[in-house]
């Protein structure tokens, strides 16, 4: 029984490395079409689209169209580890753009690093993603390049700010990440952390925190949180009296926190690590397709999904340019392709785009934005000097 | 601590625990009579939201299946004043009643008609449970919805009392959300004590047999306590949407968990037991410190096991006597 097993597993080996790349060319896409994080991976799932249909509408990869293929990560771990999984070994993809969140890519990521299987992350922000493995990199710029641009343009708005209260969801990873880079600027620029309050992503019930920042007098409030939990918290924060400025995290940056929190999400100061005013001629051509189809500006998680499959795309055209695609055995063109992602210039709608040997995004234009209500349901990011 | 402190504590405490309240006797009430859990209550709870919703706003522009479908294209007649609001939670509880009775009729009577174990009435609960919370993300999608601020008109969002030299503040929603739990919880005691249909229900929670033997037809009796379970469910989610918004298709997954640790606490199928059981569990949550809150669920958790160490029926439950 055993011996048939192994004869077996040892015939599928032999057969998955002598595999030819298929066509069209699968690119595995592993977001969060489902569970509490699916707000986020539903923006994602757009923008990867958005990326294919732009990609074969203008002849794929030398002639040779793309085809996105999509595992429901969820928004646990097992779930991504699974969708991995599946990907790599039932849907021989050269790539996998994916999980949505840091806490899933520290599970999944491994597993796509022992089959040598290329990763870009849209979304992981925390700390430690590209140390991952030399198959990981991201297109998310990490948060401590991003979250200090926000306290800083807080201080210019009101250089009267003495006291901080910081808010933090500790059941994510990222919030936890990115709680830790605010907390060093807020004290690097000299103000005093006049309260930190933990809470959990699915809450939904602030009252206990709020009442805390309320007591301690804080003149600015710093939230490290998702956009449900972060939206409820900035809307709580503002029916309970609170007057001062708020400053949130990446997680709040979506244009999903607007139902959330409604006329109180207004003057909410974001750091951003995409803009859809971003000048360059790939970033607009973006934004018109987006909002012919969705008519709103696009927000940064499908700017950067987008940008995730335009990486593998067109890291797979220069491999394409020395050997036809379709030449390639499945293994090799992997390894390859991650060379190649780590070698190349690319200019995406989040400006242009290089690695550093570990797969650690090098990105150049950052922003800050805050949050104008038109009316109770509408509103917009305004981009600050 | 400080006075202003202590009630404000309370008074948050008082605000979410009377949701608990109401929420954990829709438990109750099927276990009063059914003996088991049913675990889609979480599910109706969700949808008793989601159905006001529906009537106060009209359509779902994000996202799922219903995108694009507007029901009041000039304006929902549910919006605008606390009444017309209070109208359309009332419909929606009712409409959460009715998914509760075809939850019974499609989970429930076949297992009971089969003579099944009690246990597998609860795994088919929990299969319900995921089949409803899928089929919102699959008509709304996963996004929160909130109501409109001018929906229920032109009430302060909160209040203040000046204690000493400290003000505590609360909620306008949380005096509402208490103030309606009470109403309800009076109601239903009425209803249950002291009417006709109540003494039935008692005799089938009783002994089912005996009392179709005296004429009661014990399955209509089970469906009116569907019914009056996923109706108080679903007015504990509308209630929850209103304070804290409609969060996304999983947001009753917490209260589900939230109210079985209610009403083991408060003693299995006691009704006075899940009023009080809700209340400690609020009032325990809310006196969290506020730099740990984020362990209130934990903290609902451990106190629960407490108490089951010292009273293994729970706080009002009645020691099972073992017939030998």
């Amino acid at each position: 029984m055993t011996r048939a097993v192994l004869s077996i597993a040892l015939g599928l080996l032999t057969a998955a490395s002598a595999q030819k790349v298929q066509t069209p060319i699968p690119i595995g896409i592993a977001l969060a079409q489902t569970g509490n994080v699916a707000l986020l991976g539903q923006e994602q799932v757009i923008g990867a689209r958005l990326a294919e249909k732009h990609i074969n509408a203008r002849g794929g990869i030398g002639g040779t169209p793309i085809k996105l293929i999509f595992q429901d990560a969820a928004g646990d771990e097992n779930s991504a580890i699974n969708a991995f999984q599946s990907l790599i070994n039932k849907s021989n993809v050269v790539a996998i753009v994916g999980p949505t969140l840091s806490q899933q890519a520290f599970a999944a990521d491994p597993i796509a690093e022992r089959a040598k299987v290329p990763v870009i992350g849209p979304s992981n922000t925390a700390k430690g993603i590209p140390q991952i493995g030399d198959y990981v990199a991201r297109v998310s710029a990490p948060v401590a390049v991003v979250a200090p641009n926000a306290i800083k343009q807080a201080l210019k708005l009101n250089p009267r700010i003495k006291k901080v209260a910081v808010l933090y969801a500790q059941n994510d990873a990222f919030s936890v990440s990115e709680t830790g880079t605010f907390q060093e600027t807020a004290k690097a620029q000299g103000l005093d952390i006049a309260t930190v309050q933990k809470f959990q992503t699915t809450d939904t019930d602030f009252t206990t925190q709020v009442t805390a920042v309320l007591n301690s007098g804080a003149d600015l409030v710093i939230i490290s949180g998702l956009a449900a939990d972060g939206g409820n918290l900035v809307k709580q924060l503002r029916q309970l009296g609170y007057k001062g400025l708020i400053v949130g995290g990446n997680g709040l940056n979506t244009s999903n926190i607007f139902p959330v929190c409604q006329q109180y999400c207004d003057g909410v100061i974001i750091a951003q690590a995409y803009s859809p005013a971003q000048p360059s001629a790939a970033n607009q051509l973006f934004v018109k397709e987006y909002r012919a189809q969705y008519k709103k500006d696009p927000p940064q998680f499908a700017a950067q999904a987008y940008a995730g499959v335009q990486v593998v795309v067109d890291a797979l055209k220069a491999l394409d340019r020395k050997k036809d695609l379709a030449q390639w055995n499945l293994n090799d063109l992997r390894t390859a392709l991650n060379k190649q992602i780590l070698a190349g210039k690319y200019s995406t709608p989040l400006g242009e785009l290089r690695f550093d040997k570990e797969g650690e995004i090098l990105q150049k234009d950052f922003y800050v934005a805050q949050i104008k209500m038109k009316d109770a349901k509408n509103g917009s990011f305004v981009y600050l000097k | 601590m400080e006075l202003s402190q202590f009630l404000q504590n309370v008074l948050n405490g008082l605000a979410i625990g009377s949701v608990y309240a109401i929420f954990a006797l829709g438990y109750t009430l099927v276990f009063s009579i059914l003996g088991i859990i049913n675990f889609a209550h979480g599910a109706v709870f969700t949808l008793g939201a989601y159905f006001t919703y529906t009537l106060v706003v009209g359509q779902f522009e994000n996202n799922g299946l219903l995108k694009g479908i507007n029901l009041f294209p000039d304006g929902s007649p549910f919006s605008g004043t606390p009444w017309l609001f209070a109208l359309a939670t009332l419909v929606g509880a009712v409409v959460a009643g009715l998914v509760a009775v075809l939850v019974e009729r499609l989970a429930f009577r076949p297992m009971r008609a089969r003579g099944a174990d009690p246990l597998l009435a609860l795994v088919s609960s929990l299969g319900v449970a995921l089949v409803l919370v899928n089929l919102i993300q699959l008509l709304v999608g996963a996004e929160i919805y909130n109501f409109p601020s001018d929906a229920y008109g032109q009430v302060q969002p909160a209040l203040s009392f000046q204690v000493g030299d400290r003000v505590v503040i609360v909620r306008t929603v949380q005096i509402i959300i208490f103030a309606v739990s009470l109403v309800m919880l009076a109601i239903l005691g009425y209803v249950i004590g002291r009417t006709k249909v109540g003494k039935a229900l008692r005799a089938v929670a009783e002994n089912p047999g005996t009392a179709s033997l005296l004429g009661i037809s014990v399955d209509r009796f089970i469906l009116i306590t569907f019914f009056l379970s996923g109706f108080l469910g679903g007015l504990a989610g509308t209630l929850v949407g209103t304070a804290f918004g409609v969060a996304g298709p999983y947001f009753g997954v917490t209260y589900g968990l939230k109210g079985l640790a209610v009403i083991v606490l408060g003693g299995l199928g006691s009704i006075p037991g899940a009023v009080v059981g809700g209340l400690v569990i609020g009032l325990a949550e809310a006196f969290v410190p506020a730099q740990y809150s984020a362990y209130k669920d934990a903290v609902a958790f451990a106190l629960l096991f407490v108490i089951l160490l010292v009273r293994p029926q729970g706080l009002l439950g009645r020691a099972q006597i073992q017939k030998v």
